[in-house]
């Protein structure tokens, strides 16, 4: 699985000092059940369950941390390769029907492109 | 001058008043925007996984259209459309499976040659803020306004090429020019929670609700953006907080390109100032 995350990502997790600056800069870390730091912890150690995190769902591609990480990992590809394991596996977590009408009749049209390709299978 | 111009699919639907200003705009300031004769979504973001090609097409089949254009360049305001056609090029450019993969698909052969620009880039580089100063036909008189980059203009740094990753200024300097007040906040490189709207509305709100407190706390009349997600995000969600709060108050959320289109005399209805939910007509064109 650490493989294949590389693979995706075509990042190296190993190399991560466990500073904190991706977690404290993240713009999903309240909401995450394990910040960012957390996650490149368990991609170190081979922890299956980083699959399974709630975090690689709220991020929101913001590039923040990849742009602050001292030892220039792109996190964001990392969290990016968690999904798409998931996805291609049919595991998703945005269903159109799910979405309030509220909002999916207002939002701009790249919200719903974007969110999709993020997000559903 | 002409440059070719890429809309993208929410400038011709939701954000129409970002489309009309920033064509309008630049059209008074002596630039004709030539929309491309055939374009499709831009695929919105950019592909993250090393072996997603098939997510970088779209974007690439729009850049070797460009290139059969006159000019070398390729305008488009949306920042999520300006930061996947960058992106991609520069992938084209530096990365040479990439390039063979893409063009092999498309078959065409394009290397990279278009310079993706943004129209923030055209008014400060290629027309100049003085030139702009003379063609006002109102200034702003002391507005004070905070400008919001998000995410997809500045990061990340090395690919976008695009000011200062962390504190960029361009926004600033022409709405200076306008006669505005600019509006200094620590949040205008944070972000506003993005297409997680659809996924988690409380992670947007939370955002939201960060940039326009340091923003109002600062004195901010109005925030602008270029991106229609943030613009969308920032602004409705304020329905949402003054509905939790009676004593939020609001603060109008404006594409750069209204201010300009305002100070350049524009028709009132081009700028359609009446798409957005908290509205700006008060503070535009009540005094
Ligand atoms: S910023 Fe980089 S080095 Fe620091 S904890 Fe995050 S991934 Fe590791
Ligand atoms: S890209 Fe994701 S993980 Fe990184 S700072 Fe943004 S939300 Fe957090």
């Amino acid at each position: 699985m650490i493989e294949r995350i590389k693979e995706i990502s075509g990042q190296n997790a190993s190399i991560c000092m466990q500073c904190g600056t991706c977690s404290a800069s993240c713009t999903g870390r309240d909401l995450m059940d394990y910040p960012p730091r957390q996650v490149m912890r368990m991609i170190q150690l081979g922890n299956q369950n980083v699959l399974n995190l709630k975090s690689i769902w709220i991020c929101s591609t913001c590039f923040i941390c990849t742009a602050r990480c001292p030892r220039g990992i792109d996190i964001a590809r990392l969290m990016e390769a968690l999904r798409v394991i998931n996805l291609r596996k049919g595991r998703e977590v945005l269903i159109a029907e799910k979405i309030p009408l509220e909002i999916l009749t207002r939002v701009p049209q790249m919200a719903l492109t974007s969110g999709f390709r993020k997000l559903s299978a | 001058m002409k440059i070719p111009y890429f809309p993208g699919c929410t400038l011709h639907s939701k954000a129409r008043g970002l489309d009309e200003t920033t064509r309008g705009s630049l059209a008074a300031l002596g630039v004709e925007l030539v929309e491309l004769p055939e374009w499709t979504c831009c695929g919105t973001v950019f592909p993250l996984a090393q072996d997603n090609y098939i997510g970088m097409v779209a974007a690439a089949r729009i850049l070797a259209n460009a290139a059969k254009m006159e000019g070398g360049k390729l305008a488009t305001v949306c920042s999520f459309c300006y930061h996947v056609l960058k992106r991609v090029n520069y992938a084209i450019k530096n990365n040479s499976e990439a390039r063979k993969k893409l063009n092999d698909y498309l078959e065409e052969n394009y290397g990279g040659e278009i310079e993706t620009i943004h129209p923030l880039e055209i008014c400060k580089e290629i027309i100049g803020l003085d030139a702009i100063r003379e063609k006002l036909k109102r200034k702003l008189k002391g507005l004070k306004v905070a400008c919001y980059y998000g995410c997809m203009l500045v990061r990340p740094a090395a690919e976008m090429n695009f000011d200062h990753p962390e504190n960029p200024t361009i926004m600033e300097e022409l709405i200076s020019a306008l006669g505005a007040e600019v509006v200094e906040y620590p949040g205008k490189t944070t972000c506003c929670g993005s297409y997680q709207v659809l996924n988690d509305m409380s992670l947007v709100k939370q955002k939201v609700k960060e940039i326009l407190y340091s923003a109002s706390a600062r004195g901010a009349e109005a925030i602008i953006t270029s991106c229609p997600l943030c613009q969308f995000n920032l602004d409705w969600m304020q329905e949402k907080l003054a509905e939790e709060n009676n004593g939020f108050s609001k603060v109008p959320v404006l594409y750069f390109t209204q201010l300009l289109g305002l100070t350049l005399g524009l028709p009132e209805e081009s700028l359609r100032l009446g798409e957005h939910y908290v509205d700006p007509k008060p503070l535009l064109l009540g005094a």
